[in-house]
């Protein structure tokens, strides 16, 4: 976790994967996102930072629609992916969740085995047409989140047994099987102790080869260590947001400066 | 945070101070209340127990007489051709004279001699089900006539209790029932072997039996009753109850009319049983015009009964199965049923299946309702196999139960305490099986 393993701080594509445009979310009256454009690039990891309350885990839901489980919800605006809108009346949140996949806060692994936890993503969108594919399938997601040495003797053990660390790269891997094309992940280390948050970042960084990475998180170091751009989000706006490296060390405006000198949030 | 806002005293650890004392003294009582209310509960169940053990496991052992009977053709078949149907002409009574000739036959061959004994007492000193009995049995086989079988009979009721305690030679002299003589003729036969008291199959097997032949009367009927019941309410309760529960839980909008209906759900979960009785009653037999003391009458209104018990239960299951469950099936791509379907239903199985098994438990012992559809009725012939036995006339277990503790004969009290014995290992049958299922379905988890 030295400063020496920070990836480069500067965005290497300038291709938009996900482009939110004037969004505004409700909790029923509650205003919780206020008029936020924020476009995510291809193959890239974008942070967003912020005080707790700030809404930045709102707006990550809204990028994969899960805000539509909660009913008070309202989002407007606009939100692409690839230039389509998300949330067009045609679209069937479902086929979106496949292609922008999400690891939440809490590890939060089926209590099935091992597994079947990573199979189940291919195994209902119909991605191998035999077992042998799917044994592949699951493997290359187990190896890309650097759990196949840990689990490769026992993937019929219940994945609810492993520790922490390893639940939270297991839901990775879940959400990497399904080969999605964006990768959501709300605060993915906030559980774990700092080795498996270590191995988690470094995952991500692997991960930005081949999708286009959001990670909302608490630590501003993390930030720092594992995103090429960042946004600082405060009471539902969007203050800036920019290159990690800009952002961190010389923020255009004075909250952000205040927040990540820690005398805010 | 300053030190003189506490005032600091010093005090030993060894010396427990005053307030401490009383805290741990509050403790203690609340342990001592807990303890006596287990016991008093223990007890309870203990007193229960014996009541029922005592009274109740006599109803599996019944006295019956062996004799060798001799079947003249004469009597019971004039015709000679062993037509069934014209046998049938010779009633009960007919056998009932065979039946005395023979015990009086099988008196002097034993050598026994017994002062005081009237030919009507030797008579009534058989079950007036003995003749039922043994016409039955020529009736299924009629090559048996002209021949000597040796037949078990069941003997008077009386008699019976006189081997498990409830008749003496005393209280025999103040009953119109039974005479000293006929206990004298009891103790010679079983002296001689013929008259022996042993378990009592038929208690479960046969029909019920009319006030005058407590020995005769079991709860066959009535278990094919209750177990016909139990089908009907299981194949209609669970499904609709699951569906109905994920339903609101899962899927259906919040707003009033969902207000609504979960409010009418709690109620009717309270709504006395006879209510849905009278519910059945209208809308099964007088509406909707389905046979009255049919299994399918008492499954649907018990299934009416049971729904809300089950869907309460099943709902607080499906609550209980972490959100983030939910969040991570929807988050690789599940749509809402297969979230539903793969991940949370399973893991509210076994608390949806214990909701089951408790509505089940409740459908069985319940009897109110049962008396309003006439369920309540002296049934003695087997319903059918299913499904044309769901429309056949029966009872149910607890039904018998009540209808047996309105008889005066006190050996009905020996039949009801066994009937709720019955009924008990039903009971813990059907949770042994839930406790199994459970076990079961969470280790596959």
């Amino acid at each position: 976790m030295n400063d020496m393993s920070r990836p480069s701080e500067v965005a290497e594509t300038t291709d938009v994967k996900m482009s939110a445009q004037n969004v505004d979310v409700y909790y029923g009256d509650n205003h919780a996102i206020k008029d936020v454009s924020v476009d995510i690039a291809d193959r890239t990891v974008t942070a967003f930072i912020g005080p707790s309350g700030c809404g930045k885990s709102t707006f990550l839901r809204c990028l994969n629609r899960m805000n539509d489980t909660i009913d008070i919800c309202r989002v407007e605006g606009s939100i692409q992916l690839d230039g389509e809108d998300i949330y067009d009346k045609r679209v069937d949140p479902v086929q979106l969740r496949a292609k922008v996949g999400m690891v939440f806060q809490k590890p939060n692994p089926f209590p099935k085995s091992i597994y079947d936890n990573v199979a189940y993503g291919p195994r209902i969108h119909g991605l191998t047409r035999n077992r042998a594919e799917l044994d592949e399938v699951v493997e290359k997601a187990l190896r890309r989140a650097a759990l196949w040495g840990e689990v490769k003797d026992r993937l019929s053990a219940p994945g609810t047994g492993l520790s922490g660390g390893q639940q939270q790269r297991l839901c990775i891997a879940r959400a990497v099987a399904t080969a999605p094309e964006v990768l959501l992940m709300d605060e993915p280390c906030s559980a774990l102790d700092p080795i498996a948050t270590a191995q988690v970042e470094e995952l991500i960084d692997e991960l930005r080869t081949n999708f286009s990475v959001v990670i909302v998180t608490h630590s501003m170091q993390q930030a720092a260590r594992v995103s090429q751009r960042t946004a600082f989000f405060h009471l539902g706006d969007l203050v800036e947001f920019g290159e990690t490296g800009q952002i961190f060390t010389n923020p255009q405006d004075p909250r952000t400066e205040s927040y990540i000198t820690g005398r805010i949030g | 945070m300053t030190d003189a806002a506490i005032p600091m005293k010093r005090t030993s650890l060894l010396q427990p101070d005053a307030r401490t004392k009383s805290r741990n003294a509050a403790e203690a009582r609340f342990r001592a209340y807990g303890f006596v209310a287990v016991l008093v509960a223990l007890l309870a169940l203990a007193a229960l127990l014996v009541s029922i053990l005592g009274n109740g496991m006599s109803a599996f052992r019944q006295t019956a007489l062996t004799i060798q009977v001799e079947l003249p053709e004469a009597t019971l078949d004039k015709s000679g051709i062993r037509d069934p149907e014209v046998m049938k002409k010779v009633t009960t009574i007919g056998y009932g004279k065979i039946l005395t000739k023979a015990v009086d036959a099988a008196i002097a061959d034993a050598g026994i001699k017994i002062e005081d004994l009237s030919g009507k007492e030797v008579a009534k000193f058989l079950s007036g089900e003995a003749a039922a009995q043994l016409r039955d049995r020529v009736l299924a086989n009629p090559d048996l006539i002209g021949r000597t079988v040796e037949i078990e009979v069941l003997v008077n009721g009386r008699i019976d209790g006189y081997y498990k305690g409830r008749v003496s030679a005393e209280s025999a002299l103040l009953d119109s029932n039974v005479s000293p003589a006929q206990l004298k003729l009891a103790d010679a036969l079983k002296e001689s072997g013929m008259l022996r008291t042993k378990f009592n199959m038929a208690f479960v097997t046969a029909p019920d039996a009319s006030d005058q032949r407590p020995e005769a009367a079991g709860l066959g009927v009535a278990v094919l009753g209750s177990l016909y019941m139990m089908i009907i309410v299981l194949v209609l309760s669970l499904p609709i109850g699951v569906a109905t529960a994920v339903y609101l839980e899962e899927f259906a909008p919040r707003n009033r009319m969902s207000d609504l209906i979960e409010v009418n759900i709690s109620n009717l979960a309270a709504v006395p049983s006879i209510v849905f009785g009278i519910l059945g009653l209208a809308a099964f037999i007088n509406f909707a015009g389905l046979p009255q003391s049919a299994p399918i009458v008492g499954g649907l209104v018990l299934t009416l009964m049971t729904l809300p018990r089950i869907i309460i239960p099943a709902r607080a299951a499906l609550k209980a199965v972490p959100p983030s469950i939910r969040d991570a099936a929807l988050g690789v791509g599940a749509s809402k049923m297969q979230s539903v379907f793969h991940h949370v239903l399973p893991l509210a199985a076994p608390g949806i299946l214990t909701g089951m098994i408790i509505g089940l438990a409740q459908a069985l012992g319940e009897t109110a309702p049962l008396l309003l559809i006439g369920m309540v009725a002296f049934v003695r012939d087997y319903p059918d196999l299913p499904l044309d036995g769901f429309f056949d006339p029966a009872t149910a277990l607890p039904v018998q139960i009540y209808n047996w503790t309105q008889r005066a004969d006190p050996a009905f009290v020996e039949r009801a305490s066994g009937a709720i014995i019955v009924l008990l290992v039903f009971l813990v049958v059907m949770n042994g099986l839930a406790i199994l299922l459970r076990r079961r379905f969470e280790r596959r988890w």
